[in-house]
């Protein structure tokens, strides 16, 4: 009964605090420098025999020294919708304007703030009460590598031109290893474990995947788009999209098979390392399965868009896939070689770390 | 390149997983075959939403019963994972629908600026299959280590009662949950990291304003959505089909 109504108390917060997030980014405005526009009027202008047509809109500014202008905004949009904006009168719109405030000087983006919003509290609502309120450490887990990686960025966009990005993101990587594992597992040698099997897993694969790329990977065309060369430095950056793809899943084989293993000593303390390490074989089959696929699916997907608009221009799907998918392909193979690799690294690490000297406490 | 990673692939997948590891290897490139095989589809013209419904039952067709054989624990698992996709795509649909996330936008037109924008197919039903396609793997993944438990749980305890079961595969979800959560936040935040490289001294409201921002953080928040929800549903589907007789 006691614990009954403890949930309860932490779901009235939860909803409080909802509520008020959601109510608080529909009414952001005075946030913003750049001034919103919000829609009254949209009329669509269509042209004939052409997908593309102008909207032709008019709102109120919401915030900044020109509230409660009225603006005209003329927007190209089209039924596709490749490169421009279908504005619905839902949208907010952010503009910038000139110093009367009433022409459009440039067209920034649409107000997506509140979408965003709306999905992560329903992502913090429903992880917390699946959980019964357990997935906050699960939560505080992913929020410190979330500032991890926001501030490991904007050191090397600060400190570009003499830092090496890859040497910077395996020093972050080995963070995010301690931290992922620590936090939500506490200090134990199991946590340890899972730690070394991790650490070496990456290095072992990470470095197994650079040797194959530089052995063989001269028909990628990551070698020859200079252009990208002044943006940033986009061959660094492959190798660090490789470092960290699979980090996560190479993380999760570590925890399981230690965890497992830690249960099989707990259950049975006299257990020998050769059937240890026969079972932590078995586990390892049921695991090597659908991790590979995970990465497929996630990793792979977002290149879709860019794939089909090639096609749609007549670009048939092989050469289409070597321009804009093959990259891709490869860090995600590259994720799934290292996989595969960590789950024997993982399960000797354990093994050798569980039961070496002094056994079980 | 394709060749020999897939070759040092397979040959690691045999050393690690013997005939497991076989399987594996044909799992996944079947799977990679249903996206090419999808893309060839939604470019004949048919609708990309329909089409990615079909791929999502079709890949978790591949991965459940040409993986493990179709019996109790698999069948759960589908039943799931069917509904799952249902909210998810109700989700989606939502989503997408109002805030704009369909199409390019500024920093990929050095890639997509020679081709013609007038292609007569909905931008905005691509990336809503896109999205379902992402979230397919992960909810699969999710829902079969669930009912496998719960299967070898009911097998080792044949008094547990249906609620019992329900809760064990609740517990077996949450302890889960932590890693894939983690698994697909390191998948995904490269693209993170590589948008704000490019948008070096560009403001906040900006940044989490942009198009390809959105689009990247909505498939991360969607795809852990999915991979929360399987939880209950599978744990509650599995506690009645395993307990039929």
């Amino acid at each position: 009964m006691k614990i009954r109504k403890h949930i309860n108390y932490k779901l009235v917060i939860l909803i409080i605090l909802s509520i008020f997030s959601i109510v608080f980014v529909y009414n952001d405005y005075f946030l913003y420098k750049t001034s919103i526009l919000k829609i009254n009027n949209i009329e669509n202008v269509y042209e004939e025999d052409s997908e593309f047509y102008t909207q032709k809109i008019t709102g109120v500014i919401k915030n900044g020294k020109y509230k409660d202008n009225i603006i005209t905004y003329e927007n190209k949009s089209s039924y596709s919708g490749v490169y421009d904006e279908q504005i619905h009168d839902k949208s907010e719109l952010l503009l910038e304007l000139d110093s009367t405030g009433k022409e459009v000087i440039r067209f920034v983006g649409i107000k997506r703030d509140k979408y965003l919003v709306v999905l992560i509290i329903l992502f913090i609502n429903l992880l917390l009460i699946v959980t019964r309120f357990k997935g906050l450490k699960t939560l505080f887990t992913l929020f410190i590598n979330i500032l991890i990686s926001i501030f490991s960025v904007l050191l090397f966009n600060q400190y570009r031109t003499n830092m090496n990005m890859l040497l910077l993101y395996i020093f972050v990587s080995l963070i995010f290893i301690i931290l992922s594992l620590y936090i939500p597992n506490g200090k134990s040698k199991k946590t340890l474990a899972a730690i070394l099997s991790s650490i070496i897993s990456l290095f072992v694969s990470f470095s197994f995947s650079v040797i194959l790329i530089k052995l063989f990977g001269s028909d990628l065309s990551i070698w020859n788009m200079e252009y990208m060369e002044i943006v940033y430095d986009y061959k660094n950056f492959f190798y660090v999209n490789i470092l960290l793809c699979g980090l996560g899943a190479i993380m999760d084989i570590a925890i399981t098979i230690s965890s497992s293993l830690n249960e099989l000593i707990v259950k049975n303390p006299r257990i020998s390392k050769s059937s240890l390490l026969k079972s932590g074989k078995e586990i390892s089959k049921d695991i090597i399965g659908t991790m590979s696929n995970v990465m497929l699916y996630t990793c792979f997907t977002p290149i879709i868009p860019t794939i089909f608009l090639a096609m749609r221009n007549g670009v048939i799907l092989s050469r289409a896939f070597s321009l804009y998918g093959i990259l891709d392909l490869v860090i995600v193979l590259c994720s799934a070689i290292s996989i595969v690799l960590s789950i024997p690294i993982s399960l000797y690490v354990s093994v050798l770390i569980l039961k070496g000297k002094g056994g079980v406490k | 390149m394709i060749g020999v990673l897939s070759l040092v692939f397979f040959i690691l997948l045999i050393i690690v997983g013997k005939e497991r590891g076989i399987k594996t290897f044909i799992t996944f490139y079947l799977n990679l075959f249903l996206i090419m095989l999808y893309l060839t589809f939604i470019n004949l013209g048919m609708n990309a939403i329909i089409l990615s419904i079909i791929t999502c039952v079709l890949a978790s067709f591949i991965s459940l019963f040409i993986l493990n054989g179709f019996n109790k624990k698999t069948l759960s698992s589908f039943i799931s994972i069917i509904f799952v996709l249902l909210f998810v795509f109700i989700i989606i649909c939502l989503i997408s629908n109002y805030s704009n996330i369909q199409g390019f936008s500024f920093e990929s037109v050095e890639t997509i600026g020679a081709y013609s924008f007038n292609i007569n197919y909905k931008m905005k039903d691509v990336i809503i299959g896109m999205y379902l396609i992402c979230v397919i793997g992960t909810i699969i993944d999710t829902s079969i280590s669930i009912s496998s438990s719960m299967k070898e749980i009911n097998d080792n305890n044949k008094k547990i009662t249906k609620k019992e079961l329900y809760y064990s595969g609740m517990n077996v979800g949450n302890d889960i949950l932590n890693t894939t959560i983690n698994t697909l936040f390191f998948a995904l935040v490269s693209s993170f990291i590589g948008f704000i490289l490019w948008h070096k001294g560009y403001s906040l409201e900006y940044i989490i304003n942009y198009k390809s921002f959105a689009q990247s953080a909505i498939e991360l928040l969607i795809a852990f959505i999915g991979s929360i929800l399987i939880i209950p549903i599978t744990a509650y589907i599995s506690s009645i089909i395993l307990k039929r007789k």
